[in-house]
């Protein structure tokens, strides 16, 4: 008997699930602070021209590759890129990016994470409501990740704790499948989310000028500190980078997600309009809450002058130190500091379940595993590769893996599929399978933009970033000689792990061969 | 804020609201999944 896959049960369901996988900690700190350090408004010129030559295109070509691949009962790049390019033997082993890259983020981002769940309790409970500046946060955190001892914790024995109830919860959500369990989380995580992220929104809106001895450091002007055009920015390639780069990380095209949440639709099903719907509402999430809550509430009490360092500090920093510090100057600041965390926590696992499931996807399809013995085997082996994350932090193991398994394969992957999709499946055939079932044209204009411009576009991104980001960081070059051993064995265990991986498609090809 | 930071807040707020609208209208409109 044929096995039959999972599917969605509802369209908003695949919706929300794949904006739930888009919505992650960059939209609510990193979208802020890259818009107030590249030139305020001006700044979304170029995102907005990111957006609609590289981030929609994209989304719409995950979105149709997937369901293509559905269509083979692929649900993973392996396969998908197989069905697309089915004479060259070699095409699969280039989809193992899109398992590798999965797995890799999920192992360090299921650990920050459960930082978001712990500050959601730590909030409540008012453990950090005593503390008033910024080096008395920032030892609280350094001391909650076990990077040193402090009076606030001994040891990592709490932070272990809490990313084990996430890691449980990650793995009792992707138990349950895709309609039982994914979706069923994201249809009352992402209203919640949303609901959180207005409330804040509505509290910061109505901060008014708390200190009337400082009026200047007012809310209106914590909006114009990140919305006042600079267009002197617009002459620097940095800038133009920087948005594309955000575009890029916000709507979680290359990491091999979408590919395999679309392969669960039908034939018949349509992908442009879903798709478009889960790009603008994550959109929403990051420009309309995500560049309203921290820094317009930060410039109201820090003013001006600090406001600048702390769009700098980067994303943990005005997560997890800035934020909580803003939020206990005001009343209720344990549910204030509540909601914040827990939105943060919300898109954090509406994230995460999506990066558990193509691994799981790829034992099931190619392997015909049962659905829930697959979750355990992935439950295993991705608990054992957590703990580096975990365990030598302070070595730069999570920065490693981020560089690997966030940025670097993410703009690889996504070259490869632009180029299958566009220049191998053919841009006709492309387009007409873009539209099966659609319920909106897609403009004209995108067949040409999704053949030369998108293509285009990351192959500029890459050779920049190469030259500017990689290169040092490849060559080890900023390393210190104490952390270089750790570096080293990441790097070595991400190549077995990868290696690993081709191994599985070269034996789950010659199995399907075997059995005809 | 000065007057061409409400602009750019403003268009860009209003940009994506009216598409995250429109294409939501359109999703509950439209047929559901096969």
């Amino acid at each position: 008997m044929a096995k039959v896959r999972d599917s969605w049960g509802s369209r908003l369901g695949i919706i929300m699930a794949v904006a739930g996988s888009a919505i992650g900690l960059g939209n609510f700190l990193r979208f802020p602070a890259k818009v107030a350090s590249n030139g305020g408004g001006a700044f979304m010129i170029p995102y907005f021209v990111s957006l609609f030559l590289l981030g929609i295109p994209l989304m719409w070509i995950e979105w149709t590759l997937g369901r293509y691949g559905g269509g083979f009962e692929h649900g993973t790049a392996p396969g998908i890129f197989h069905s697309i390019w089915q004479k060259n033997r070699f095409i699969k082993y280039f989809g193992v990016i899109g398992i590798f890259g999965p797995l890799v983020i999920f192992i360090y981002y299921t650990y920050i994470e459960s930082w978001t769940l712990a500050y959601s309790f730590f909030s409540l409970m008012g453990k950090y409501a005593k503390l008033t500046d910024q080096a008395a946060m920032q030892s609280f955190l350094r001391g909650f990740q076990g990077l040193e001892n402090n009076p606030y914790f001994h040891g990592l024995g709490l932070a272990y704790l809490f990313f084990l109830i996430t890691f449980v919860l990650n793995i009792w959500v992707i138990y349950y499948g895709i309609k039982g369990g994914i979706e069923k989380l994201c249809k009352w995580a992402m209203p919640l989310l949303f609901i959180c992220g207005f409330m804040l929104l509505l509290r910061v809106l109505t901060l008014g000028t708390p200190d009337l001895t400082k009026p200047a450091w007012n809310v209106l002007n914590g909006f114009g500190f990140l919305w006042n055009p600079d267009f002197s920015a617009l002459k620097s390639a940095k800038v133009w980078l920087e948005a594309a780069g955000q575009i890029f990380f916000t709507l979680s095209v290359g990491i091999g997600v979408i590919l395999t949440y679309a392969s669960y639709l039908s034939k018949g099903d349509d992908v442009v309009l879903s798709g478009l719907t889960a790009a603008s509402t994550n959109e929403i999430a990051e420009v309309i809450l995500g560049g309203s809550i921290v820094i317009p509430a930060a410039f109201v009490f820090f003013g001006p002058v600090e406001i600048q360092s702390i769009a700098r500090s980067g994303v943990f920093n005005l997560g997890f130190v800035t934020t909580p510090l803003v939020l206990n100057r005001l009343p209720l600041p344990e549910i204030l500091g509540f909601l914040w965390f827990f939105l943060l926590f919300l898109a954090g696992i509406t994230s995460s379940i999506s990066l558990a499931q193509p691994a799981v996807a790829f034992l099931e399809d190619e392997f015909d595993i049962d659905r829930k013995k697959a979750v355990w085997i992935f439950a295993v082996i991705s608990f054992i590769l957590c703990q580096p994350a975990i365990f030598f932090l302070k070595n730069g193991v999570v920065d490693e893996l981020d560089f690997w398994g966030g940025t670097f394969f993410l703009v690889v992957f996504a070259t490869i599929e632009t180029i299958l999709f566009a220049w191998v499946f053919g841009m006709e055939k492309a387009w007409d399978e873009i539209h099966k079932g659609a319920d909106m044209q897609v403009p004209r204009v995108y067949k040409f933009i999704i053949k030369y411009i998108t293509p285009l576009f990351l192959f500029l991104i890459i050779g920049a970033w190469f030259w500017q980001e990689w290169l040092p960081i490849i060559f080890l070059k900023n390393v210190s000689a104490k952390n270089l051993p750790f570096i080293i064995t990441t790097r070595i265990g991400l190549i077995l792990v990868f290696l690993i991986l081709a191994i599985l498609v070269k034996l789950a090809w010659k199995r399907k061969r075997s059995i005809g | 804020m000065k007057i061409l930071g409400w602009i750019f807040l403003i268009i860009s707020w209003g940009a994506l609201l009216g598409l995250t609208i429109f294409c939501f209208v359109k999703v509950f409109s439209k047929k559901e999944l096969k």
